[in-house]
């Protein structure tokens, strides 16, 4: 008797969790399938009714038209530009330096590595002013390099890759030790190879937050032709609201974020390590 | 292509801890010599710093009366043989073993021709395009001595290269080893905490503990005449008898000892310089019978039998408590709580004083 | 030819000659030209944070503008920064996103977590869907927000329509501003907490469960005795990292509010933004970035001051 009320209030409570999921499911997607709704329709049929959004025709007229507009091109090139440079030099610094303090003695090493731990601790917004300064009378706003290099002073890196090369056994090192392989043969041939789930973790991480960084790019990169996709986007949502072309700007916020949403697709496993990954720390 | 290894009054310090105190020894050209002892007694600790993981903090190391405890590793012409194995995993099996040939230069053609070689030698010649994470334990194994090989090196170091294996593994590969190291001249050091393997493998056994070395000598030396009460202890099985004993004086060809019992035991250790006193008696099993029909020097209680099939060990409780573990015959009658009568053989008798020096019988009496 | 190289090579070193350099051999000592690994890394670490941290705060007590660095004020800067009425609503204004956001956050995500731990096909694909939204950057997140929030085109607008209501104006009012922005924040974000509390649920060895199974224990038991403090590290590391992430926020506000209507949802990260970078006032920036720094860093001791109690229990 009891046990069969107990089966009933096990299904009940099933089913409203999963009312509850398909809920929450809805809201997540409603905005996104509203936004693909209105960049498929024609200006002048939203302005007259967004209803419409649930009737035919529909035009990907205004994904062509964004094939016209050159800008979003160029901030692609721009994201892709630093994203790529600040992954690439992220994962040889780290590298570096993560075998560097997992393996080697050095004078003040252990300071420096709590050092750098510190450093994860550090918001951007402290360091912002002074880096805009300096970056200022270095000239490096405006440029590529200016983008990049604030980047590489990541800590979360070397914390990482510092954990995995710890992680591989010392016996590998010595056992090439006694083959003749010199310091950084070592670290090249033996140990480097060992770390290449360590190294998309870190690429893919990286990448995505570059991709995604917002404050730095909008003081550093002012000028249109050096806007990343993110600032660019951003700087055409102005004057919104009174905005003839909503269905355009809907089709370049799909265009726009259609890239790294396929890049999570394929690379779902590796993303959802390296986010949380990087929460943990 | 063999080396004769001279270890002179060497120290090993972990900060504040000595792990090996002002050790010397002498380790023959083509000699198979193995440290045996407990875990921490710094057996491996001298095994890596032969091979130049471990720096010498006193004392030096020569290999054919060339100094090298301050060579680079690589450049000592050693090869070691871990206990994990190490191999690389991301290489394959045939690019392990090139590797440090590579490293030193060797030509394409030699390379190949070695490793081959290794493979043919060691049955994994079918093997040599895997990567380890595809082998079996055995087959990592043989990869790791082949890595080993075929850097033709003067000096193999194996540091407990068979714990990782399972129990019929490890039997077959010590006799593989066993034949290995005829074929390939050169000085083995095997580090292992396994008595089996020491007396099998060894022409020589160090015996080490608590940061000394005990007794060195041939596997025989160090089961028939141990030099301490430690190493009594450590080799053979099952462990030797204890049992406190009153010297009461010599007599012509060996003292006489009084059991705890009463029992007077005549044994073939000889009276001189020997003082008189308290000593402790050791005695292996097979030198405890159980003897038919009451005819020998004691008796005791039966506690546990251990069938072994070809023999049987009997654990006995003299009168005055000492346990003493016997052996009988395979087919043995004894049961549970039995007394039975005891004969000890005085010639197999060793005697060990309160500085735990031992005393043995005469040279050549048990062989 | 291998032995004749090793020779060689061996016979460059004589002993008399090795004997003096003994620190080679040794592979564990402590030199100098191992650091060369990590001066690349360190390099950057000091030019692009150690010193402008430092600089910042030597900032934060000067005047400051783009003509270049005045001269010292003290705590002029922070005296100012606290008289600003603006700059103490917009530390109030964060701290009420983070009260709107944080614990929605981790109840949201702690709920998506033990409703689609299971090792379903369906369950797979809604944690990659509620998950997406993590990957995409703040302007396309506000930008999908801001279409569903504005009157006559947007999405609310429209069902509200279908009502013969109208929509209440998220954006352009002061009572619901920062609830729209938490709204289109904790879409953005509910993914993360939910993968941390999944890895949590996951690591919770199956075999308590079928042990409570045969304790009669009942499922509401189950998930308070034995769950719950499994995961209660867990749910104290979702709630700081929370805590910090929405301390900062910046894009959404700045691009679905600008802040307004009349400073309403004007977040401290805004603040000195418009302060630093469009009013030029360096120091005053500086001052209030160190203000943020300063309540963060209460926030990262507050994890470690209750991580390290429940270490000791």
């Amino acid at each position: 008797m009891s046990r069969s009320t107990s089966i009933m209030g096990r299904e009940f409570g099933d089913r409203l969790v999963l009312a509850l999921v398909i809920v929450f499911a809805l809201i997540m997607l409603a905005p996104v399938l509203w936004v693909i709704g209105l960049s498929l329709k024609a200006n002048a049929e939203l302005m007259a009714d967004t209803n419409s959004v649930f009737r035919a025709p529909y035009t990907v007229m205004n994904y062509f038209n964004i094939l016209a507009n050159s800008s979003v091109f160029r901030w692609i090139l721009n994201s892709l530009i630093v994203s790529t440079g600040l992954t690439i030099g992220t994962l040889v610094l780290c590298s570096l330096a993560g075998y560097g303090f997992a393996r080697l003695n050095f004078p003040g090493r252990d300071i420096l590595f709590v050092a750098v731990l510190l450093g994860l601790a550090v918001p951007e917004q402290a360091v912002l002013i002074a880096r805009h300064q300096i970056f200022g009378i270095l000239k490096l706003h405006n440029t590529y390099q200016g983008l990049i290099l604030p980047g590489l002073s990541a800590p979360f890196g070397v914390f990482l890759m510092t954990q995995y090369f710890r992680a591989i056994p010392k016996e590998l090192d010595e056992a090439a030790l006694l083959d003749n392989a010199s310091r950084f043969k070592i670290f090249w041939k033996v140990l480097l190879p060992l770390t290449v789930p360590a190294q998309a973790t870190l690429g893919i991480f990286t990448f995505l937050w570059s991709w995604n960084d917002y404050f730095w790019p909008l003081i550093s990169g002012t000028k249109n032709t050096m806007f990343t996709l993110t600032v660019g986007m951003a700087s055409t949502q102005t004057n919104f609201a009174q905005s003839e072309g909503l269905g355009f700007l809907m089709a370049q916020a799909i265009f726009a974020g259609a890239p790294i949403l396929i890049l999570y697709l394929f690379f779902q496993k590796y993303i959802v390590t390296a986010v949380s990954g990087a929460a943990v720390r | 292509m063999t080396a004769h290894i001279e270890i002179r009054d060497v120290v090993k310090r972990f900060g504040a801890a000595t792990v090996i105190d002002h050790l010397s020894l002498s380790i023959d050209p083509n000699e198979f010599m193995v440290f045996l002892g407990p875990s921490g007694c710094g057996k491996s600790t001298l095994l890596r710093m032969i091979a130049g993981l471990e720096s010498v903090d006193e004392g030096t190391i020569s290999i054919n009366g060339q100094r090298i405890d301050n060579l680079p590793p690589g450049q000592r012409d050693i090869a070691m043989v871990f206990q994990s194995y190490a191999l690389y995993p991301h290489m394959t099996v045939a690019d392990n073993m090139a590797f440090g040939l590579r490293n030193i230069g060797v030509a394409a053609n030699v390379i190949s021709a070695r490793v081959a070689e290794a493979g043919r030698m060691l049955e994994i010649g079918h093997l040599l395009e895997r990567k380890p994470g595809q082998l079996s334990g055995g087959q990592r194994q043989r990869v790791a001595i082949g890595r080993a090989i075929v850097k033709e090196p003067k000096a193999f170091l194996f540091d407990e290269p068979l714990s990782n294996l399972d129990a019929a593994l490890r039997v077959r590969t010590r006799v593989e080893l066993a034949q290995l190291r005829h074929r390939v001249k050169s000085t083995m050091i095997f580090v292992t905490h396994d008595q089996i393997e020491a007396m099998t493998l060894a022409d020589r056994i160090v015996v080490m503990n608590n940061r000394k070395i005990e007794q060195i000598g041939t596997p025989m030396e160090i089961y028939s005449r141990p030099a301490t009460r430690f190493v009594a202890t450590f080799v053979g099985s099952p462990t030797m008898n204890f049992v406190p004993v009153r010297v009461a004086g010599g007599g012509a060809g060996g003292v006489t000892v009084t059991l705890g019992d009463g029992t007077s035991v005549k044994t073939a250790v000889p009276a001189m310089k020997l003082e008189p006193g308290e000593f402790t008696l050791g005695i292996r099993a097979e030198g405890v019978r159980v003897a038919p029909n009451g005819q020998g020097v004691t008796t005791g209680t039966v506690d546990v039998l251990e069938r072994l099939g070809d023999r049987t060990l009997v654990y006995t409780k003299l009168k005055d408590g000492s346990v003493v573990v016997a052996e009988d015959i395979g087919y043995s009658r004894v049961a549970v709580n039995d007394t039975v009568s005891l004969s000890i053989d005085g010639s197999r008798v060793h005697l060990f004083d309160g500085s735990d020096r031992a005393w043995h019988c005469e040279e050549g009496i048990n062989g | 030819m291998a032995e004749a190289l090793v020779s060689s090579q061996a016979s460059l070193s004589s002993p008399a000659l090795t004997a003096q350099r003994a620190p080679r051999a040794n592979i564990n000592a402590s030199q100098w030209r191992n650091a060369l690994f990590i001066a690349p890394y360190l390099f950057f670490f000091v030019t692009m944070l150690v010193f402008p941290l430092i600089w910042g705060i030597w900032l934060s007590f000067h005047k400051a503008d783009t003509f270049g660095v005045g001269k010292f004020v003290g705590l002029a800067n922070y005296a100012r920064l606290f008289g600003d009425k603006i700059f103490l609503q917009s530390v109030g204004n964060t701290f009420y996103f983070v009260l709107l956001t944080v614990p929605a956050l981790a109840l949201l995500g702690l709920f998506l977590a033990l409703a689609l731990n299971r090792q379903t096909r369906s369950a797979a694909f809604l944690r990659a869907a509620f998950f997406s939204s993590s990957v995409l950057s703040v302007t396309i997140v506000t930008l999908i927000w801001r279409i569903v929030f504005i009157p006559d085109f947007g999405l609310l607008a429209t069902i509200y329509g279908w009502f013969g209501a109208p929509a209440p104006a998220f954006l352009s009012s002061p009572d619901l501003s920062m609830i729209a922005i938490a709204i289109a924040t904790i879409w953005w974000c509910v993914g993360l907490p939910m993968m941390l509390f999944l890895s949590a649920l996951q690591q919770i060895p199956g075999e308590i469960y079928e042990a409570a199974a045969l304790d009669n224990a009942n499922r509401w038991q189950t998930f308070r005795s034995i769950t719950l403090p499994s995961i209660k590290r867990t749910f104290i590391l979702v709630l700081l990292i929370q805590v910090v992430m929405q301390f900062q926020l910046f894009g959404q506000a700045r691009l679905m509010t600008q802040g307004g209507p009349n400073n309403t949802s004007k977040p401290i990260v805004m603040y000195i933004y418009d302060v630093a970078f469009k009013r030029w006032d360096l120091g005053m920036g500086a001052a209030a970035s160190e203000v943020l720094f300063v309540l963060i860093l209460i926030a990262a001791m507050a994890q470690f001051v209750l991580t390290r109690r429940r270490g000791e229990n």
